[in-house]
């Protein structure tokens, strides 16, 4: 059974069909990139994993836990959306970074909060028993990421006084902080001046590793050849064609996904 | 001389009453509006449409009236056996009721006018709904309402000696009774500086709190 399983997933807004249909799977460690034009339904997709659309039907399953199944009202209730959530991390096109708060008050908000609400439910939150002790390692990690990102210097900034690929940057960290099973990205670098959007598609490709596992919806159809594992072209909201970069990227059998690509093309030679 | 301090100890005893007025109005106003907010932007519609009427009917009479309908409606309904002891409660009464109206408006732009980017930030964050409001949103809106906020507020000290109308001992109350009594005009005009300076301390008041909020954008 692979690592992440996505079945027959449906979704409609109103009488539009947004979703019909939707199957996929990944494997731990791997990166998989979403193509297609604009309205394909790709970041509807990637909504309705981190659980802020809900589909009509279809199910998600996570290492073998059922996270979401459109027949079980009981996996749709808030409570139950919110703990199911935590097994996904999202970076938005824009950003949404936290305005009031510095760099790494960004990261820390969140798992600081979970901690104080674990420690109290269970008397325990990723080995630490005590806040003060979470909070520790809450504070390390921060510091690690942000490192890991490039942004340590700028740990006590405000977004505001950041450039858009830092502002990203620091998105990616924060998602990381709760270390996500699946990390998704919806077209992190579409809102980037072109000159930003290689800074924040190094850091991604840099969190490339066994362990991680990543889902990249994307226009940057380069970046998908050089960095994902697996390549998904999706049109009017079907998965119109799926394999290695080489298959659909390099070598695409359907007619819509040679015009999509061909479109790239003219330009980027 | 001596009259100029008995007149200005005089109106400041009146004016005391205009500022019980105004800090009982705001005291109870500002939570009442918050409700009343949640309330037009609920999402149970009877609930939202009583709260989007009260506005609309509150916002689209004159204060004045609301003070009259307050004040007289009660005991013409009970037929004189309930009265207001003190007309102050009653202006306190249509006051609070008027300005929730007013706030509630200035909380609901504030809160509509946060992005949606920054509640699903919290969601996908693992965040609950009060989390997400009182950590991320609340200060957010705060930042966004502090300009309207301070013009509503601002009104309101000079809109307390509205409760004149249904004789309430004010400071304009208190100015006339020396042009009545004394045959004294200028108290009338001197009662301009109270206001003045009320307003100028809150000016200075809100304008620390919006360099206090202006550390970041956004």
């Amino acid at each position: 059974m692979a690592f992440l399983e996505v079945k027959n997933i449906q979704k409609s807004f109103g009488r539009t069909e947004v979703l019909k249909d939707i199957s996929f799977s990944l494997e731990k460690g791997e990166v998989l990139a979403i193509i297609g034009s604009s309205g394909s339904g790709k970041t509807t997709l990637l909504r309705c994993i981190n659980f802020l659309e809900t589909p009509q039907m279809g199910n998600i399953i996570v290492n073998g836990e059922v996270l979401f199944d459109g027949d079980d009202p009981s996996k749709k209730k808030d409570s139950e959306i919110r703990k199911n959530r935590l097994h996904f991390g999202m970076v938005f096109q824009q950003f949404n970074l936290f305005p009031q708060y510095t760099v790494f008050e960004n990261l820390v908000l969140a798992p600081k909060l979970l901690a104080k609400e674990k420690i109290k439910e269970n008397g325990e939150y990723r080995g630490a028993t005590t806040y003060k002790e979470a909070v520790e390692s809450i504070n390390a990690e921060a510091e690690r990421l942000l490192d890991k990102v490039g942004l340590s210097e700028k740990r006590d900034e405000y977004p505001c006084n950041l450039s858009g690929g830092q502002q990203q940057r620091v998105a990616i960290a924060r998602a990381l902080a709760l270390d996500p099973d699946v990390l998704c990205f919806d077209e992190p670098t579409s809102a980037l001046d072109p000159e930003l959007t290689g800074e924040v598609l190094s850091v991604i490709k840099g969190l490339k590793s066994s362990e991680s596992t990543m889902i990249v919806v994307t226009h940057e159809i380069s970046f998908a050849r050089d960095v994902a594992d697996r390549v998904i072209f999706m049109a009017d909201g079907v998965i119109e064609e799926e394999g290695t970069p080489s298959q659909v990227i390099e070598h695409p059998q359907s007619p819509r996904t040679q015009a999509f690509l061909s479109r790239f093309n003219q330009y980027s030679d | 001389m001596d009259q100029f301090w008995s007149v200005s100890l005089q109106l400041l005893e009146g004016f005391k009453e205009n500022c019980i007025l105004f800090g009982v109005t705001l005291l109870f106003a500002l939570p009442l509006g918050l409700l009343i907010a949640f309330g037009s932007m609920s999402g149970f519609k009877p609930l939202k449409f009583l709260c989007r009427a009260i506005v609309w009917i509150i916002r689209g009479t004159p204060l004045m009236l609301q003070l009259f309908v307050v004040c007289y409606i009660p005991p013409l309904l009970t037929d004189g056996s309930f009265k207001f002891k003190e007309r102050m409660t009653a202006a306190m009464i249509a006051f609070i009721i008027n300005y929730a109206a007013y706030f509630s408006e200035i909380y609901r732009g504030g809160i509509e006018g946060i992005p949606k980017g920054q509640y699903e930030a919290g969601y996908v964050l693992g965040m609950k709904k009060s989390q997400i409001f009182f950590k991320v949103v609340l200060l957010q809106v705060v930042k966004r309402i502090v300009a309207p906020m301070s013009n509503e507020i601002i009104t309101l000290v000079k809109d307390t000696s509205l409760a004149r109308v249904i004789m309430v001992p004010e400071i304009l109350k208190y100015a006339e009774d020396f042009t009545k009594i004394n045959g004294l005009i200028w108290p009338i005009f001197y009662t301009g500086a109270f206001f003045l300076i009320f307003c100028g301390v809150l000016t200075l008041l809100f304008r620390f709190i919006e360099k206090k909020l202006d550390y970041y954008k956004g």
